[in-house]
């Protein structure tokens, strides 16, 4: 995390949906009927130039915390500020700071052209005149969609309409930027183009990056300070490599000559208490460490009468997704 | 200091110099929602040609039920200018009445309404931002129904038009102020067409646009006057009428009802709007459907 002033700063903060009241449900039906804890005591600082990725399942309270610092919620206990402004009270002043990119492009006017979108926003962040003009063709340039300035929004495909709103997010030159799943509707290919291009001008332009996705592979790639919600809570807080040194247990996979040499392996290591997750395809086995302490060297000091089988041996990082869903299986059972 | 500190410095103190400037509505913020509403309706000109005309076809029912009428006391012998009179009046108040709604009715449904409040602008500045299209359309509509009116044979008083210019302005303004009110109903209801609709046919009604409000029973009457429209509507052919008819209502206590009216709903209505919105807020719904 930067030791810098901290551009967002989250502490305890707390989020409960009520239900509605009776005179409520007279005018629209809710279907919230005890109170719901979406936020439970979070805390949380993003500096300047770093990027921060909220991850958890649905109902984390990623999309809450957004809200909260976009100020179109308020908290019901702890702050949320934003370059040193509440943003539950000087939401005003905290939404001229953000750039805020939300998951649907259905926030875009359609029938408008690019050029127009982003003036209308540019207008109503109080830029006008020449100055809006430059930051257009600026933001349009950056986002390399200059050659389709003049399209209408409903003829862009997904990846363009992604780059057209993060143009938006940055055209009143925001020091926080916040985006909620940002690749949520694009392709593979048009997603790591869009995160590279984060990834450029967060670092360009010194700003504070709050990004969310479902996509863990693309959060893995960010390298960055991620905070991992669950049920309203913090899982986990800090550089994603830690989280990995901390938690994560190699993966072996060990390919033998024949098909009794892999089944006979698999006994030694599990009678050895070496590993864990065993799974034999064939000649082929796979396990997980059963510890961060236990070394690809004791299986082989384990495996010392089928060594000579051993055809080919690799060790495999977990993907993300494993280690998260294993955390947030441990948080299940407590 | 490197060349690219000093760049990050200078991007820096002009986001400072800016976040300090005062966040006050301005002419270019109207001028974006006008834009806006402009192009999103012209990008479908069958629909705007054929509801514009349908505004304009009971100027010709009026002209054929004037025929009918005749010389009737009740509408001052002119039941034609006395219902084009009306039928304009009311296609502007009906633009200032339900642009606000609609507009942030739309936004709600598409999903863009978060996009605009996170916008830094005041929010009880939207009101008024977000209803300015419907208005001027409003009123373009009542230009065209006079000008009609007037190529079919309906008489105007010259002397009268900046007073009822005075009158519209007023109404426009109580009608704003009727569409903050259910707006604010939107917010937290997520519909506000039933306010609208409802209040709508009460002014039809109540307010005597195509007949003499003296038609109704006495205690319809007592309702016609808590309302703007028959201030504006039965104001307006006093000051453009040489009799208009056995219902008056004299210029000078249209107004004074007028400015009450807007003092009052007005206020009440950017009240309740932001009141809606915080509540909004606390609930976390300001973007459900």
């Amino acid at each position: 995390m930067s030791n810098r002033t901290p551009s967002i700063s989250v502490k305890d903060l707390t989020k409960v949906y009520e239900p509605s009241p009776t005179w409520m449900k007279l005018l629209v039906k809710s279907n919230i009927k005890s109170s719901v804890v979406a936020l439970d005591g979070i805390t949380f600082e993003v500096g300047p130039g770093e990027i921060c990725a909220v991850v958890g399942p649905n109902g984390a309270g990623k999309t809450t915390t957004f809200r909260i610092l976009l100020g179109l919620t308020t908290p019901s206990g702890g702050t949320a500020t934003v370059g040193g402004y509440d943003a539950q009270h000087e939401s005003v002043a905290v939404r001229r700071m953000v750039g805020w990119m939300p998951g649907q492009d259905v926030s875009l006017l359609m029938r408008l052209t690019c050029i127009e979108n982003l003036r209308f926003h540019g207008r109503l962040q109080g830029l006008k005149g020449d100055d809006l003009t430059s930051r257009i063709h600026d933001a349009l340039a950056k986002v390399d969609l200059s050659h389709a300035a003049e399209h209408s929004v409903f003829a862009l495909s997904s990846g363009m309409r992604a780059r057209l709103q993060l143009a938006r997010a940055l055209l009143h030159s925001p020091s926080v930027l916040i985006l909620d799943e940002p690749t949520g509707a694009i392709d593979p290919v048009a997603a790591h183009e869009l995160l590279g291009l984060i990834i450029s001008i967060v670092e360009e332009e010194r700003l504070a990056c709050m990004i969310s996705s479902h996509r863990l592979e693309e959060i893995e790639a960010l390298h960055s300070h991620v905070v991992l919600l669950d049920k309203g809570r913090i899982r986990y807080d800090g550089d994603l490599d830690e989280l990995r040194d901390l938690v994560d247990r190699e993966q072996l996979e060990i390919e033998f000559k024949t098909d009794e040499s892999a089944q006979q392996a698999r006994k030694l290591i599990d009678a050895a208490g070496l590993g864990e997750s065993f799974a034999v395809e064939g000649t082929q086995l796979t396990t997980v460490l059963s510890s961060a302490e236990t070394t690809t060297g004791d299986v082989l000091a384990a495996l010392e009468a089928v060594i000579p089988d051993v055809v080919h041996l690799q060790e495999v990082q977990r993907p993300l997704r494993d280690i998260l869903a294993d955390m947030y299986r441990e948080s299940e059972t407590e | 200091m490197s060349v690219e500190t000093q760049e990050t410095e200078v991007k820096e103190r002009g986001r400072r110099k800016r976040r300090r400037s005062p966040n006050r509505p301005t002419p270019s913020i109207a001028v974006a929602f006008l834009r806006m509403d402009f192009i999103e309706e012209f990008s479908y000109p069958m629909s705007l040609v054929l509801s514009e005309l349908g505004t304009v076809l009971p100027v010709l029912v009026s002209y054929f039920i004037g025929d009918l009428v005749g010389e009737s006391a009740a509408v001052g012998g002119d039941y034609f200018t006395f219902a084009v009179l009306g039928l304009a009046v009311s296609a502007v108040l009906q633009g200032a009445l339900s642009g606000f709604g609609g507009n942030l009715q739309r936004a709600l449904n598409r999903g863009s309404l978060e996009t605009l409040l996170v916008e830094p602008v005041p929010w009880t500045f939207l009101p008024f931002a977000m209803n300015l299209w419907h208005t001027m359309m409003g009123a373009f509509e009542g230009v065209i129904i006079l000008g009609m009116g007037l190529l079919l044979g309906a008489e105007y008083l010259a002397s009268g038009w900046w007073r009822f210019i005075v009158l519209l302005l007023l109404g426009i303004l109580a009608c704003t102020a009727l569409g903050i009110v259910s707006a604010a109903i939107l917010i937290i209801s997520k519909r506000s067409k039933p306010f609208l609709t409802l209040y709508g046919m009460a002014a039809s009604l109540l307010a005597g646009a195509v007949f003499s409000v003296d038609q109704l029973p006495s205690w319809l009457q007592t309702l016609s006057w808590a309302i703007p429209h028959t201030y504006v509507i039965n104001a307006s052919r006093a000051v453009l009428m040489e009799d208009p008819g056995t219902f008056i209502v004299p210029f000078n206590l249209a107004v004074i009802a007028l400015l009450v009216f807007n003092v009052v709903v007005l206020t009440g209505g950017l009240w309740l709007f932001s009141r809606s919105l915080e509540y909004g807020r606390k609930m976390g719904m300001l973007s459900g459907y």
